[in-house]
C-alpha cells in the first residue's frame, strides 16, 4: 500500500513516493537553478544538503517547498543538492567556473556595504534605490537586498513606487513595509505578495504590515501628478517611521522603482529623481542601462540628500538570467494576487465576507474625467456612477471619511480592497466581497483602472 | 500568598470544568497550577478526585490525564496524595467510560508501574501495591465480561476486528509496528513542555524517551482501537517488573506456548500453519536455551513481545474456536495501520520518530554496540518474529521484509541506550546504529514530518580530505553538507580529496567519542538545545570539492584574504561598478555560517551564543504555537485584516518572535502573548485572548467603549499590541462596543487602547507584574490562576471570536 503524505508544518503534502519525477540536482558553489512553474502546476524543491536561497532568503534543510506560478531561481553560495519534483515549464542549471561570473556578486557586495553602514551606533542606514529599464531584475535585486539585510538582523524598510506591481498589496499602489522577519520562500512573489500581510489567524511565515497608497493606474504617466503626490505621502510616512523607530532607521530603505523606458527617458528619470528626493535616497543602483545612468547623473547633478550625504549612482550590468515576464504571465500574477488577497493561498484559506448593499449605502469615488491639469478648482475625485460596468473590479478602501474632501480621500492610506461581485441595476444593489465583515458605508472606496477586473472571483 | 486553599480549590474546580478535550496545553497548564500550589495539594487532589468521579464520561479521560500528568511531573506530594485513592478513582472512572477510553486508561495504568520517563528516579509512578489491586480487578472484570459476551460476539468478531469494542483480546502488533502505534502524544507533550512549559527542567527538547503517558491523545479517536485491553497473558508479560528481561521467564513462556501448541497440533495434525508455528517455537526455544544469556536486551525484548503476542493469540484461539487464526488479519493489518496512524502525529512533533512508548524496561545505559549485533539475529528467530504468527497465507506485512533490520533500529533505540537516547533523540540514535552496522536498514516506514532527518550519519573526514576542505570551511560552519537522507548509508562512497562531486558527503563510522558525536549533532541542530549545550569545537565537515581550478582563496573567516596588489581594494567595498563586481570570498560565510546554524523549520539562522540561543528557543516556541493555532484557525475560519492607518503603522514595531518575555518565564510569556504584535499576529491574539479571559475570570468589571461614531478618526488597533479592537454587540449596553477597550486622552487627541494592554504598560492594577515575575515566584496565586485559566479557555475564546466575525 502506498504511504499517505504527512501533512506537516506548513508543508504541502508531497506527491506520492512513486512519482517518477523526483530528481536530484547538484549545484557547485555559486550555481543557480532557474525554474519556471506554470500557473496551475505545482513543483517542489527540497534542499538536501548545503545551503541555498531564493532571492536572499535561505531554504531550510530537508523541508519541501512548493512553488506555483513562479519564475525564480535557487542560488547557492556554498554548493548544494536539491531534490526537485513536479511540473516545470522550464528549468535550467547554471554553473560558473569563476565566482566573479555570478550575477549576484554585486548584490552580495552591496549588501555588505550596506550592512557595514547599518552597524554604526545611531546610524542612518543607507537608502538604496534600484532602477533601470524594463526586465533588468530590479525587483529581484531589491528583494534580495532586503532579505539579506533581514537575515543579518536588520529591519530595513522595503518600498515600492512602481504601480504596475504591488509590494504586499494589489498592483496599482505605492507601498512600503518593514521587513524584520523572514520572507516567504514559497510565495510566487518571493515574500512580497499579499499572502504575507496580516490576517485574523496565525501565519506560518511572519506577516509584514504594509503602508499603501492607492494610485489605481498602471503607469506613472497615467496620472503623474497623483503619483508624485502619493510618493511624497509615502516618503513622509517613511521619514516618520525612521524617526519613530531607531532600528528601522538603522536598517535603511530599499526602494523598487518603475522601469524607465528609453522612449520617455527624461520623464522616467524625472520620476526617479522625485523618489530620490522624497526618500532621501543616497545610493542609486542603475541596472543595465547606461542611458538611464547618464540621464540620472545629469538630472541629479551634485545634489545631496536632506541629511547632507552624497548621492552615489552606480551603474551595474543587467544580471544574466533575468526572466522575461510576458504579459500573459503578469496578468495571471495580478489575477492570482487579487484572489489570494481575498481567499488566501493553498497554505492558508481565508474566508472573505459578501454583503449586499444598496447603491446609496456606499460611497464609491473615481478619478474625475477630463482632468484639466491646470484647473485646480476641479476636485480630483467624483462620486462614481454605479453600473454594471463596475462588476468584478476591485476597489480600494481608503482610511478616510466619506465626508472628507476629495483630495484627502485620494491621498489617504489604503486599508484594503473590496471586489464588486455583481451589480443589480434594477434593485440598485451591489454584492460586495470584503475581507473583513462590517459596514462599508463610512469608508470611501475608490475605483481605479488598475489592476484590471478579475472575472472569476466568485464564479 | 494570600490565597486560601479554598480559593485555589475553587479556581481549580472551575478550570477542570472547562476541560473537555485532551489538550496538551490545558493539561500542562493544570499541571503547572498544581505544581505551583503544591502547598494546597490536598485541596487540589480533593477537587480533581471529585471531578473525575462526577464529570460526564466524555470528560473523564482528560481529567485522568491531568491526574497522570500531575503525579508524573509533581510526584511529591501528589503521588502520595493520590496513591491511597487510586483504586477508587480509577475503578470509578473505568466503570463509566467506554471501551476506547478504557484502553487508554489501561495504557496509562501501565505507565504507572514504570518510572517517570526522563526522570532519574527509578521508582515507579505509583508503588506497585497501589497499582496491582487495580490490575487484578480489571482482569477479573474482563474475564467476567469476556465470558458474558463471548458467545454473542463470535459472529461479528471477524467483521469488527479492528474496532471490536468488547472483545478484550487484542493482539499487540508486532514489536516494531507496535511501538509505532503507541500514541505519539507523550512526545508532543514533552515537546510542548520544552517549548512552552518547561516543567521538567532536566529534559532536553527532543529526545526524552517518550514511554509514558498515553496522554493527551489528540482527539482523533484513531488509534485507540489499536491498543485494546491487553489480554491477561500479555499483561502478565508486560507487567514484568521493569528490570530487564528475564531469560527464565521467557523460557517459561515459550515452554507454555509450545505445550499449548502441541495440544492444538494434536487436535488438528493436518494444519500446516500450526505445524510451522510449533516448529518455529521449538527453534526459538533451542536458541534461547543455547544463546539466551548472550543476547542483547533489545533482541530479547522483541522476542518477548512476540511471545506475548503469540500467547494472546493462543488464548483467543482457545476461547473462540470459531476463529482459529484470529491473529492473522490483526497482524496483517498492523503495518498499514501503522502507516495510517502516522498522519495523526501532531506536526509539532519535530523530532519524534513515530515509534514511541514501549513498555521497555528502563535498561540502564547499555552500550550501543548491542544493537549492532542485531543483524546476526539467527534466521530462525527472524523468521519467527516476522512470520511465525501468520499461519494463513496472507500477504506479508511490509515490515516482514526486514524484520531484523527494523527491529534492530527500533529495538536499539528503544532499549539499548536509554540514556544516550534521551539526549540524542531516538531517530538519531537509530540512524547512528544503522550507520555502525553499515547496513541499509530500512528506515521507519513513514518518516515523521519535519524530522530533521534522523538519517544523519556524523561526518568525520579523513585527514587528507579535511585538509583539502579546510580552505572552504569556516570554524563555525555546521555541516553545510549533510548527506542526502535517502542514501542508504552503506552505498555512499566515502569522500576522497579528489572527488569532484558535491554529493560526495558520505557517512563514515562515527567517532568513537560519544561526546564528540553529541556535540556534532547538537551543533547541526539535529538535536536541540540541551541544557548543557556548551559550545563545542565544530566537527569537521564537508563541502563539495570544487572542480580543479575553482579555488576560492581564504574562505576562512577571521582570516581575510590579503588584499591583492592593484588598485582594487578587496577589503573595503566601494560604490563603484568595479569594486562591486569583485568577488570577496570572505563575505560569503558572513551571511551563512557566521550567523549560526539555521532553524530546521524556516531556515532562519541563530547564533550559538547566549542571546542567540535564547532567541532560537523563543523562535522555536513561536513556530510551535503557530503550528498549533493554524489548525484551530482553519476550523474557525480566518480572513485578511485591514491594513492600519499611518500613525499605527509608524508606531508599530517589527519584532521577530516577539511573544515571549524572557526564557525564565516562558509560560508566562505564553499567557502574555505578543504584546508587541508585529512579528506574529497569532501571538498577539493569544495574549489578547488570554488577558481578556483572564480579566473576566477575576471578576473585573468588563471594560468597553461604544464603537466610536467616526471610526476612521480614531485608531482601530491598540497602539500597544497592534491588535484590532473586536467589535461586539453587547446586550447589556444595547450597542456595538469594543470590548476590553478604553479611551485615553482629551478630545483633540484621543486614542483607544486595550484596557488590559494599557494596564499592563502603565501597571496600575498589578497584572503587568506577571511577565517579569520569573519562574517560581508569582504575585498572587489567584492571579496566576486567572492567567492560566485564561489559557485554558483560550480556544473557546477564539471560537467566540470566530463567531463574531461571521455575525
Amino acid at each position: 500500500m502506498s504511504i499517505p503524505g504527512i501533512p506537516g508544518l506548513g508543508q504541502i503534502i508531497q506527491p506520492a513516493a512513486h512519482a517518477p519525477t523526483h530528481r536530484t540536482i547538484t549545484l557547485r558553489p555559486f550555481g543557480e537553478w532557474r525554474f519556471q512553474v506554470r500557473r496551475n502546476a505545482t513543483a517542489t524543491a527540497k534542499l538536501l544538503s548545503g545551503t541555498a536561497e531564493r532571492d536572499g532568503t535561505e531554504l531550510a534543510l530537508n523541508r519541501s517547498y512548493t512553488f506555483r506560478r513562479t519564475r525564480s531561481r535557487l542560488l547557492t553560495w556554498t554548493g548544494c543538492t536539491i531534490e526537485v519534483s513536479g511540473e516545470f515549464e522550464k528549468e535550467d542549471v547554471v554553473q560558473y567556473n569563476n565566482p566573479e561570473e555570478s550575477a549576484y556578486i554585486p548584490t552580495l557586495n552591496l549588501h555588505h556595504y550596506c550592512h557595514e553602514r547599518r552597524q554604526a551606533a545611531g546610524a542612518r542606514g543607507p537608502r538604496v534605490m534600484i532602477c533601470g529599464g524594463p526586465n533588468t531584475g530590479k525587483s529581484t535585486m531589491a528583494r534580495t537586498l532586503v532579505a539579506l539585510a533581514t537575515r543579518s538582523g536588520s529591519q530595513p524598510l522595503f518600498g515600492n513606487v512602481d504601480p504596475r506591481e504591488g509590494l504586499l498589496t494589489l498592483p496599482g499602489t505605492v507601498s512600503a513595509a518593514v521587513f524584520g522577519t523572514i520572507m516567504d520562500v514559497e510565495d510566487p512573489a518571493g515574500g512580497t505578495g499579499v499572502t504575507s500581510t496580516p490576517s485574523s489567524g496565525p501565519s506560518s511565515v511572519p506577516v509584514k504590515l504594509p503602508m499603501a497608497y492607492y494610485f489605481g493606474r498602471e503607469r506613472v504617466e497615467d496620472d503623474e501628478r497623483l503619483w508624485r503626490d502619493l510618493v511624497s505621502k509615502l516618503g513622509s510616512s517613511v521619514r516618520a517611521k525612521f524617526e519613530e523607530d531607531g532600528q528601522v532607521k538603522a536598517g535603511g530603505l530599499v526602494l523598487d522603482t518603475p522601469a524607465v523606458e528609453l522612449v520617455s527617458l527624461k520623464e522616467g528619470v524625472g520620476w526617479l529623481v522625485h523618489s530620490v528626493k522624497e526618500f532621501a535616497i543616497n545610493v542609486v543602483i542603475v541596472l543595465g542601462s547606461t542611458e538611464v545612468y547618464e540621464e540620472l547623473k545629469q538630472q541629479l547633478g551634485s545634489e545631496k540628500t536632506t541629511h547632507g550625504e552624497n548621492i552615489d549612482i552606480v551603474p551595474l550590468d543587467r544580471p544574466d538570467g533575468v526572466v522575461e515576464r510576458d504579459e500573459m504571465f503578469l496578468q495571471d500574477a495580478r489575477e492570482a494576487v487579487i484572489k489570494e488577497y481575498f481567499f488566501g493561498d493553498s497554505r492558508r484559506t481565508l474566508s472573505p465576507f459578501t454583503q449586499s448593499v444598496g447603491f446609496d449605502d456606499v460611497a464609491i469615488f473615481k478619478a474625475s474625467e477630463d482632468t484639466d491639469l491646470y484647473d485646480n478648482e476641479q476636485p480630483p475625485l467624483e462620486p462614481a456612477e454605479i453600473s454594471g460596468a463596475m462588476a468584478h473590479w476591485t476597489l480600494a478602501v481608503m482610511n478616510a471619511s466619506v465626508n472628507d474632501p476629495p483630495e484627502t480621500i485620494r491621498q489617504a492610506p489604503v486599508i484594503g480592497w473590496v471586489a464588486i461581485a455583481n451589480v443589480d441595476e434594477d434593485k440598485r444593489r451591489l454584492r460586495i466581497l470584503s475581507p473583513v465583515s462590517g459596514r462599508l458605508g463610512n469608508q470611501p472606496m475608490v475605483w481605479g483602472s488598475w489592476p484590471e477586473p478579475y472575472i472569476n472571483l466568485l464564479g | 500568598m494570600a490565597d486560601t486553599a479554598d480559593d485555589v480549590a475553587e479556581d481549580y474546580r472551575q478550570a477542570l470544568e472547562d476541560l473537555t478535550l485532551s489538550s496538551r496545553i490545558e493539561i500542562a497548564t493544570l499541571t503547572n497550577i498544581a505544581r505551583e500550589n503544591a502547598i494546597h495539594g490536598l485541596a487540589i487532589v480533593e477537587v480533581l478526585t471529585n471531578h473525575i468521579k462526577k464529570c460526564p464520561p466524555n470528560r473523564t479521560l482528560p481529567a485522568l490525564y491531568v491526574l497522570d500528568s500531575i503525579v508524573k511531573n509533581v510526584p511529591t506530594p501528589y503521588a502520595l496524595y493520590f496513591g491511597p485513592k487510586l483504586y477508587s478513582i480509577f475503578m470509578g472512572a473505568y466503570t463509566k467510560v467506554d471501551n476506547s477510553t478504557r484502553a487508554k486508561m489501561n495504557e496509562m495504568l501501565k505507565t504507572w508501574k514504570e518510572p517517570v520517563p526522563g526522570s532519574i528516579s527509578k521508582k515507579p509512578v505509583f508503588p506497585i501495591e497501589q497499582v496491582r489491586p487495580i490490575e487484578n480487578a480489571l482482569i477479573a472484570a474482563k474475564n467476567a465480561a469476556f465470558a458474558a459476551t463471548q458467545s454473542s460476539f463470535q459472529g461479528q468478531q471477524q467483521l469488527m476486528r479492528g474496532r471490536q469494542p468488547v472483545a478484550p483480546i487484542r493482539n499487540t502488533p508486532t514489536p516494531p509496528t507496535g511501538r509505532a502505534y503507541q500514541p505519539p502524544p507523550h512526545g508532543q507533550y514533552q515537546q510542548h513542555q520544552d517549548a512552552g512549559f518547561p516543567m521538567r527542567p532536566g529534559s532536553g527538547p527532543n529526545g526524552v524517551p517518550s514511554r509514558a503517558t498515553p496522554q493527551p491523545a489528540p482527539p482523533v479517536g484513531g488509534y485507540s482501537h489499536h491498543q485494546q485491553q491487553l489480554q491477561p497473558a500479555a499483561r502478565e508479560v508486560y507487567g514484568a517488573p521493569p528490570q530487564g528481561i528475564s531469560i527464565d521467564k521467557l523460557k517459561h513462556d515459550i515452554q507454555q506456548l509450545i505445550v499449548a501448541d502441541r495440544a492444538e497440533f494434536a487436535q488438528d495434525p493436518l494444519d500446516t500453519s500450526k505445524q510451522t508455528r510449533l516448529k518455529a517455537l521449538l527453534d526459538l526455544q533451542a536458541i534461547i536455551q543455547s544463546q539466551g544469556q548472550d543476547m542483547p536486551q533489545d533482541q530479547l525484548m522483541i522476542i518477548r513481545d512476540r511471545i506475548a503476542e503469540l500467547a494472546a493469540v493462543n488464548l483467543r484461539a482457545q476461547k473462540q474456536q470459531q476463529l482459529p487464526q484470529p491473529s492473522v488479519s490483526a497482524a496483517a493489518a498492523a503495518p498499514p495501520a501503522h502507516n495510517a496512524s502516522a498522519p495523526h502525529h501532531h506536526p509539532a512533533t519535530y523530532n519524534q520518530p513515530p515509534y514511541t512508548h514501549t513498555p521497555t524496561p528502563p535498561v540502564v545505559s547499555q552500550p550501543p554496540p548491542a544493537a549492532a549485533a542485531v543483524p546476526q539475529l539467527p534466521p530462525a528467530i527472524a523468521a519467527l518474529l516476522g512470520r511465525a504468527p501468520q499461519p494463513a497465507p496472507t500477504p506479508p506485512p511490509p515490515l516482514a521484509a526486514a524484520p531484523g533490520g527494523v527491529g534492530a533500529g527500533n529495538g536499539g533505540a528503544g532499549t539499548g541506550t536509554l540514556s544516550l537516547d534521551s539526549i540524542l533523540g531516538k531517530g538519531a540514535l537509530a540512524a547512528l546504529l544503522s550507520g555502525v552496522a553499515q547496513k541499509s536498514a530500512t528506515p521507519t516506514p513513514t518518516p515523521p514530518p519535519q524530522v530533521p532527518t534522523p538519517q544523519f550519519p556524523p561526518v568525520a573526514i579523513p585527514p587528507a580530505a579535511a585538509a583539502a576542505i579546510a580552505a572552504l570551511r569556516s570554524p563555525t560552519q555546521p555541516l553545510p553538507f549533510q548527506p542526502p537522507p535517502h542514501h542508504p548509508p552503506a552505498s555512499v562512497p566515502a569522500p576522497t580529496p579528489s572527488s569532484s562531486s558535491s554529493a560526495a558527503a558520505g557517512p563514515i563510522p562515527p567517532p568513537a567519542d560519544p561526546s564528540a558525536l553529541l556535540a556534532m549533532l547538537r551543533q547541526t541542530g539535529l538535536i536541540g538545545n540541551n541544557n548543557n549545550n556548551t559550545p563545542t569545537p565544530p566537527p569537521p565537515h564537508q563541502l563539495p570539492i570544487p572542480p580543479p581550478g575553482f579555488v576560492i582563496p581564504g574562505l576562512v573567516p577571521g582570516v581575510p584574504p590579503p588584499p591583492p596588489p592593484g588598485f582594487l581594494d578587496r577589503a573595503t567595498i566601494q560604490l563603484a561598478p568595479n569594486s562591486l563586481k569583485l568577488f570577496r570570498p570572505h563575505l560569503v560565510p558572513l551571511h551563512l555560517d557566521a550567523l549560526g546554524p539555521p532553524c530546521t523549520q524556516c531556515g532562519r539562522r541563530f547564533r550559538t551564543d547566549e542571546a542567540g540561543r535564547r532567541r532560537k528557543t523563543a523562535h522555536m516556541d513561536w513556530h510551535f504555537r503557530v503550528h498549533q493555532r493554524v489548525a484551530e484557525a482553519e476550523r474557525r475560519g480566518q480572513h485578511r485584516s485591514w491594513f492600519v492607518d499611518e500613525m499605527d503603522w509608524i508606531r508599530s514595531h517589527e519584532e521577530a518572535d516577539v511573544d515571549w518575555v524572557s526564557p525564565a518565564s516562558l509560560d508566562d510569556a505564553n499567557a502574555n502573548g505578543g504584546a508587541g504584535g508585529g512579528g506574529s499576529s497569532a501571538g498577539g491574539q493569544g495574549g489578547r485572548a488570554g488577558q481578556k479571559a483572564g480579566g473576566g475570570s477575576s471578576n473585573e468589571k468588563k471594560q468597553y467603549i461604544p464603537v466610536p461614531e467616526d471610526a476612521s478618526r480614531i485608531n482601530s488597533a491598540c497602539p500597544i499590541c497592534q491588535e484590532k479592537f473586536e467589535m461586539k454587540w453587547l446586550d447589556e449596553a444595547q450597542e456595538w462596543v469594543w470590548m476590553d477597550a478604553m479611551m485615553v486622552g482629551s478630545a483633540g487627541n484621543k486614542r483607544v487602547f486595550h484596557a488590559s494592554c494599557y494596564r499592563e504598560v502603565h501597571g496600575n492594577s498589578g497584572s503587568g507584574g506577571q511577565g517579569q515575575g520569573g519562574a517560581g515566584y508569582r504575585a498572587t496565586p489567584e492571579r496566576v490562576l486567572g492567567k492560566r485559566k485564561a489559557e485554558v479557555s483560550f480556544f473557546f475564546f477564539f471560537f467566540f471570536l470566530g463567531r463574531n466575525h461571521i455575525l
